[in-house]
């Protein structure tokens, strides 16, 4: 590549890194700088191209975990006070792309965090990931975990939430998502939430919950404590004949250990209110007799499962 | 009511109308002379539609629309460039029985680029890295970058600067191959 070429590229490199700045405004510059030399607009395009195919690449890479197994020591220093901000580059088309300039936040297990967007409040709780866009704060995408929804209605512009396949779109609402192994539920404290507009229109109102599993061309709606709902912001998770595996993945996200309950008492039904402020040790030993189960510690996860000997009375 | 603020769309409409000569030196300037004024069009259209919300800096924002327009058709250039030598390669007299389709080839072309490419990011320390990431994928300005990863905001210039030329060098191997 002769001098000329090389001046060209590096030039068009410190444009194409400042044009992707979401507030470059050096456009005339631009102009003037692509206009001085024929040179230029292909060192410039070659730039961007470059840009392109390195999203690609990037996206294909592993995304540098913000969600690490559970209690994992401190990684390295840089990358620290990365994943301390919690907000990591994961998934989503880059800012380039019209309108849609997609960013994820994610938490780990027992961190939770209120993200306030124009018109809407959303509450993420441990072990989380939200897609949100910030062309458009009336649009998000539960990938995985629970997140609280307090929506203010628009109906020229309703909040509508991507869960896997679903859609929901808010009524008025506030509400909260859960997104896991066990498949979606969405519970309504106020107004409503329709879910699969476009489909099945199936209106969630306040008070109920639909569920639907994996594996299962159903849904379910059943009946909550309005009041419970997004309890867990509080310190309180609220369970009505909840199956212990829920109750589990519930705590599992509160508490930042990870709970799991054994098969023989995952479907078991649960119904009460579960406080996780205080001394987790503590609250994990009561958990036994809470759920009426053996818990059982190893490497950092507990385990609950059935009891060994029936009480005698 | 009908939907929207027709206001917000008349602005940008208006700030597009006083300032078409910039817009159309700039689409010109980044070689798009012969299609410039489709591209302007095209502009014009999206700001009918669109209804974007409040838009702060208004000129920053068309540019920037201007751009992605542009962007748009210089990618499907360059895969109608790629098709095309695809299915020259593919079809030529000089690879007798092998016929992979053209597509097959289009994607291998596309995954051995994509592997140099990894590899080039992969072989960045891992702070360039992460600057590059956040550069890229979550399109964050380099004043946040320098602050998310504690360093200088020339540090960071110069991590996505070597970044940038690592990825150029990476794909410049496809033509000489």
């Amino acid at each position: 590549m002769n001098q000329q070429h090389e001046q060209a590229r590096e030039e068009a490199i410190g444009w194409a890194m400042r044009v992707a700045d979401p507030d470059f405004g050096e456009w005339t510059a631009l102009t003037r700088w692509l206009e001085a030399d024929p040179l230029h607009a292909a060192a410039f395009e070659e730039a961007l191209a470059a840009g392109d195919a390195a999203d690609a690449a990037l996206k294909a890479a592993p995304v540098p975990s913000a969600l690490p197994v559970v209690s994992r020591p401190a990684r390295r220093r840089i990358a620290g006070g990365l994943l301390a901000a919690a907000i990591i580059g994961a998934i989503g088309w880059t800012a380039f792309e019209h309108q849609a300039a997609p960013y994820t936040v994610a938490t780990r297990p027992g961190e939770t965090r209120t993200l306030r967007l124009e018109g809407a409040t959303i509450a993420l709780n441990g072990n989380s990931r939200i897609t949100l866009d910030r062309h458009d704060p009336r649009r998000a995408t539960l990938e995985s975990g629970e997140a609280l929804f307090d929506v203010r209605h628009d109906p020229d512009h309703p909040f509508r939430l991507t869960v896997g396949d679903a859609k929901l779109e808010d009524v008025g609402t506030r509400f909260d998502v859960t997104q896991d192994g066990r498949g979606l539920r969405v519970a309504v404290a106020e107004g409503a939430v329709l879910y699969n507009p476009d489909r099945e229109a199936v209106r969630i109102t306040a008070g109920a919950v639909l569920r639907e599993r994996p594996g299962e061309n159903q849904v379910m709606l059943g009946q909550i404590d309005p009041a419970g709902v997004g309890g867990w912001r509080e310190g309180r998770l609220a369970f009505q004949s909840a199956p212990l595996a829920t109750v589990a993945a519930d705590l599992t996200r509160s508490l930042g250990v990870t709970i799991r309950a054994a098969p023989e008492v995952a479907a078991r039904p649960f119904t009460g209110v579960i406080a996780t402020h205080g001394d987790r040790v503590r609250l994990i030993a009561d958990l036994g007799p809470l759920l009426d189960v053996k818990v059982r510690e190893d490497h950092g996860s507990v385990l609950l499962t059935a009891k060994a000997m029936q009480p005698r009375s | 009511m009908g939907g929207g603020d027709p206001r917000a769309a008349d602005g940008l409409q208006a700030v597009f109308l006083a300032n078409r000569p910039a817009l159309l030196r700039y689409v010109t300037a980044r070689g798009g002379a012969d299609a410039a004024e489709d591209v302007l069009h095209d502009l014009w259209l999206k700001l009918a539609d669109a209804r974007p919300g409040p838009v702060a800096n208004p000129l920053s924002y068309l540019f920037r629309a201007a751009e992605n327009l542009l962007r748009d058709r210089h990618r499907a250039r360059r895969q109608a460039a790629l098709r095309e030598r695809a299915w020259t390669e593919a079809s030529g007299p000089a690879a007798p029985g092998v016929s992979d389709a053209p597509s097959g080839e289009r994607a291998l072309i596309a995954r051995e680029e994509l592997a140099r490419i990894s590899a080039a990011i992969g072989a960045l320390d891992e702070r360039a890295r992460a600057a590059f990431r956040l550069h890229r994928l979550e399109g964050m300005a380099q004043r946040a970058i320098a602050a998310a990863l504690g360093v200088s905001l020339s540090t960071v210039e110069s991590d996505l600067r070597r970044a940038y030329r690592a990825v150029l060098t990476a794909r410049e191997g496809d033509d000489e191959a």
